[in-house]
């Protein structure tokens, strides 16, 4: 997508972001949603109404808060497709096919069951109705309305993010009282609906639905159950609660200073952490470790367990440092504290007691921000070596949004897989790339800085030496030469791009649109701003959560809508 | 744990070690931890059994029990059956029965010289050396379940050692200069609380891991060795020792008197054997406690038969009233694998692998040559 910026106001909107920097010399730091007036890049921009599928994880959390955690949502969903550096914009095209649909149709049977079962406490397992149903059938063989309508208005409210209709509450009772009984079993009959709502495509799919701005006439923003759907998919990876529903409900999220106040109460649940580690997770691919495989006579300490542990090592630090410690964001890449388990401590050679604890690598290690981390390292990297060219196209692509280009499909390997090449380290290797121009115009954007890396072999451990020499870690980026890795973090650190890309991802993230290159001006804006806030991850979520560009929507055109619907 | 103090922790512990004595295969902070990963009754088999076990094996209670009470038609109440040979294995007795307990006729046996004399009861080394004390052996070496590698006993007693965390036992070498020659280490037995880590490909366990040590309920698995380090090989002072032992997830002790070591150490583990003299009457408790009648029948265990054959080749302490010897000599094969040993009173200290880890010593030793 393109965010919808009205072109003849360009220069007004451009003009604003020259304004926005004005006002933030004076030092002022007024919160976007409740003093400073808007300036013409929020004003303008809108994103498009979408309908996106709802990942696996916010299924598995939507569940988890509305039924509780010991529930178990074993829901598969069919890999997305990443687009545009993300999965989440992959959500925005996906659909469900058939087969997917009945697994999906499966995890609501054992969803269901859970939620109307008894328990047995001869076997420790309470009784879920007992909790989750606020009310006793008259007779549990026979139907009850009254007590369904309790139940499946509360519950369809939340499963669907918006109150049910009175017709289609009727209709669910009707069906609930049909099924029970037929079964003799008013919970049986409850549990059908409940299947059935959790395999809804209103369920599943998470709709923009739009309304006519009052206060931008010819303008259109997310109804309020849209936008509050949008946030809390955003904020929490999840789906609203019953606070932003009333929010909704009441009218308070249709103002700015409503917005502001459920957004702060949203930005200070613990909730929040979901939606961190959803974001990160997405960002930086971790999607990989799903599939990830390392030979194991290679790297005998890369076990799956390992790798599991590598990724909940990096995205506890995102969260630690961003949002416990309220830090820098680009300080992500030069810090050393992360937290340890002992799955990992083989492969950090670390000391590890049970479970995770707070650890700080020494000021003199080579371990230095979360590229020095199992996780970017061991995802791109070969199974069995490590590979330069893999983690500076990563560099690149998910921290930089500098796309790379495909290699040419005739690379021929014949050189670096001959077994008695004379080529000891990933520097000779990256050498020989470098002699041919076909190669050279790719590799020269990427292997510089991925050569930084290569103290840490294909699992991520720290090596001295690749085949008995002495590895050399120095490289450059962009200009910027360092001698080993601790400069690559540095450079990473303060490389323009970094801030500007986390913005387009964010943003992109949010609103299940891609940022396009005329998005740019609205990309510095937001840009600007983050880093007046000292890069807090935080002050960048609250603004773009509030600004006009995450709750105006544009429509889709009809045909596009067609082509969505049949997706 | 206090990881952020370690810098300084680590710092200091290298300012107090000798490092002009240390050579470059010298453990960071002169210290290397290892759990027990491994450990079998030391058992010398033949290939065919033949040499010694010319009888062949011994039968268990399966076999003892259809010769008691052949299948003729004899009603047969199950006290005076099935119970009564329960009761003879929990209240073993010196009377004989109608069946010959094959000894092993082996003149070779793994084993340390615990006595420091070579007689007639004694054997020789797989290497030849005179004087191998293990009289464990000649009762468990034609005792089908002892045998490898498919001997119940054999394969559980380690399984469970895998699997549990109830037998995990440590050795901490301090005061290493050097893991090829040193003559002067201290070796202090621990029991730890963690699981071990496999490899990746599943053959085999993994260095580098962590074992926080049991203090709250370890305290008597706890024993400060002298020892010392010749050709890569430790070998430490006699000691008295109680370690962890579970077979089936049924946790006891082993009491080994005398006990020392003789393992050849790496950064990254050690194999070898311990040796020492086993109590009669806690090896026979144990085995009886984790081993039920169907477990003794799969490895042909008659442990009344056993326990009689026990107390006949019985070589050390003597009782002081009685004067019949209540210890056996004895060997288990030891494999070791290194791991970070966690003080919980202590900061955990904090590795630097780019210069002070075992796995960075050995790859520069490697960068070298």
């Amino acid at each position: 997508m393109k965010f919808n910026v009205h072109r003849p106001l360009l220069g007004a909107l451009l003009m604003g972001v020259a304004l926005a920097g004005c006002s933030n010399e004076s030092g002022k730091t007024e919160q976007a949603a409740t003093a400073a007036p808007v300036p013409p890049a929020f004003e303008l921009a809108s994103s498009p109404a979408r309908h996106r599928l709802m990942s696996a994880s916010q299924y598995q959390n939507t569940i988890s808060h509305i039924f509780g955690s010991d529930i178990a949502a074993n829901a598969q969903f069919a890999p997305l497709q990443r687009t545009e550096g993300l999965l989440a914009l992959g959500a925005s095209t996906a659909g469900v096919p058939f087969g997917e649909m009945q697994k999906l149709q499966r995890a609501a049977a054992l969803v269901a069951a859970q939620v109307v079962d008894d328990g047995n406490l001869d076997l420790g397992v309470p009784s879920h109705r007992d909790s989750l149903i606020p009310c006793k059938p008259a007779d549990d063989k026979q139907a009850d309305p009254a007590c369904a309508k309790t139940f499946l208005g509360m519950t369809g409210r939340l499963l669907y993010r918006r109150p049910l209709s009175e017709a289609r509450l009727t209709q669910m009772v009707d069906e609930a009282g049909k099924s029970a009984v037929e079964l003799k079993d008013f919970y049986a009959g409850l549990a059908s609906v409940i299947e059935g709502m959790l395999i809804s495509p209103e369920v599943l799919m998470i709709h923009d639905r739009s309304e006519p701005d009052p206060e931008r006439p010819g303008r259109r923003r997310l109804d309020a159950y849209s936008y509050a759907a949008r946030l809390s998919f955003f904020l929490w990876n999840a789906a609203p609660d019953d606070r932003v529903l009333r929010a909704a409900e009441s009218g308070e999220l249709s103002t700015a200073k409503g917005r502001a106040r459920v957004v702060d109460m949203m930005l200070a649940s613990p909730r929040l952490e979901e939606g961190v580690r959803g974001f990160f997770d997405d960002m930086m691919a971790f999607d990989t470790f799903d599939n990830l495989a390392k030979d194991a006579s290679a790297y005998p300490a890369e076990t799956g367990a390992a790798l599991t542990a590598a990724r909940e090592q990096t995205l506890r630090t995102i969260y630690d440092h961003l949002i416990v410690k309220k830090g820098d964001y680009r300080d992500l890449f030069t810090t050393r504290s992360t937290f340890m388990s002992p799955e990992l401590g083989p492969i950090y050679r670390v000391p590890t007691p049970k479970g995770w604890v707070k650890y700080d690598f020494p000021p003199d290690s080579p371990r230095v921000g979360i590229l020095t981390h199992v996780s970017f390292l061991a995802s791109h990297a070969h199974p069995g070596r490590s590979s330069a060219t893999r983690r500076g196209k990563a560099l690149r692509e998910l921290l930089l949004c500098q796309p790379v280009p495909l290699p040419p499909p005739n690379v021929d390997f014949s050189a670096l897989n001959d077994p008695t090449s004379p080529f000891k380290t990933a520097r000779d290797r990256v050498s020989f790339h470098l002699q041919n121009p076909v190669c050279a115009g790719c590799h020269k954007i990427t292997d510089p800085m991925g050569l930084a890396l290569e103290n840490f072999d294909g699992a991520g451990q720290y090596r001295a030496t690749e085949m008995g020499t002495v590895i050399d870690p120095s490289g450059a980026l962009d200009g910027k030469n360092f001698k080993d890795v601790v400069g690559l973090a540095e450079s990473v650190r303060n490389h323009p791009a970094l801030p500007s890309c986390l913005v387009r991802r964010v943003l992109s993230y949010g609103t299940g649109s891609a940022v396009e290159r005329e998005d740019r001006p609205l990309v510095d804006y937001l840009t600007g701003h983050f880093a007046e806030k000292g890069y807090r991850y935080t002050d960048l979520l609250r603004e773009i959560v509030l600004s006009p560009v995450f709750y105006d929507v544009t429509e889709r055109a009809p045909e596009q809508k067609s082509a969505a619907a049949t997706n | 744990m206090k990881h952020s103090l370690l810098a300084s922790a680590a710092a200091a512990a290298l300012l107090v070690a000798p490092a002009a004595k240390a050579d470059d295969t010298a453990p960071p902070n002169r210290t290397i931890g290892y759990v027990v990963s491994g450990l079998y009754w030391a058992v010398y088999q033949t290939a065919d059994g033949k040499a010694e076990c010319p009888d062949g094996l011994n039968d268990g209670p399966r076999e003892h029990f259809k010769a008691l009470f052949p299948d003729n038609g004899t009603k047969r109440p199950v006290v005076d059956t099935q119970l009564k040979r329960e009761a003879e294995g929990y209240f073993p007795t010196m009377t004989e029965e109608p069946f010959t307990f094959h000894l092993s006729q082996s003149k070779i046996a793994k084993g340390l010289n615990l006595d420091g004399k070579a007689d007639d009861n004694d054997f020789v080394s797989p290497d030849g050396e005179k004087g191998i004390d293990n009289q464990l052996f000649r009762v468990l070496g034609c005792v089908r379940g002892y045998r490898a590698p498919d001997g119940d006993a054999y394969f559980f007693d380690n399984n469970t050692l895998i699997t549990d965390r109830y037998d995990r036992w440590l050795f901490e070498l301090t005061d290493v200069d050097s893991l090829v020659n040193d003559d002067d280490v201290t070796v202090t037995t621990y029991r730890g609380l963690d699981g071990l880590l496999k490899k990746a490909d599943g053959n085999g366990m993994l260095a580098g891991g962590s074992q926080v040590i049991d203090v709250k309920w370890g305290g008597r698995y706890v024993a400060k060795i002298k020892g010392k380090i010749k050709d890569g090989v430790l070998t430490t002072e006699p000691t008295d020792v109680t370690f962890p032992w579970a077979t089936f997830g049924v946790p006891t002790d082993r009491e080994m008197r005398g006990m020392r070591m003789q393992v050849k150490v790496l950064p990254t583990g050690g194999t070898g054997l311990i040796a020492g003299y086993t109590d009669l009457e806690n090896w026979y408790r144990q085995t009886l406690r984790s081993s039920s009648t169907h477990h003794q029948a799969y490895g042909q265990v008659s442990l009344p038969s056993v326990y009689r054959a026990l107390r006949r080749a019985a070589d050390g302490h003597p009782d002081p009233k009685t004067g019949e010897n209540t210890t056996l000599s004895s060997a288990l094969d030891v494999t070791l694998t290194q791991v970070h040993i966690i003080h919980p009173d202590r900061p955990v200290a904090q590795a630097d692998e780019a210069t002070k880890t075992a796995e960075a010593v050995k790859e520069r030793a490697g960068a070298r040559r």
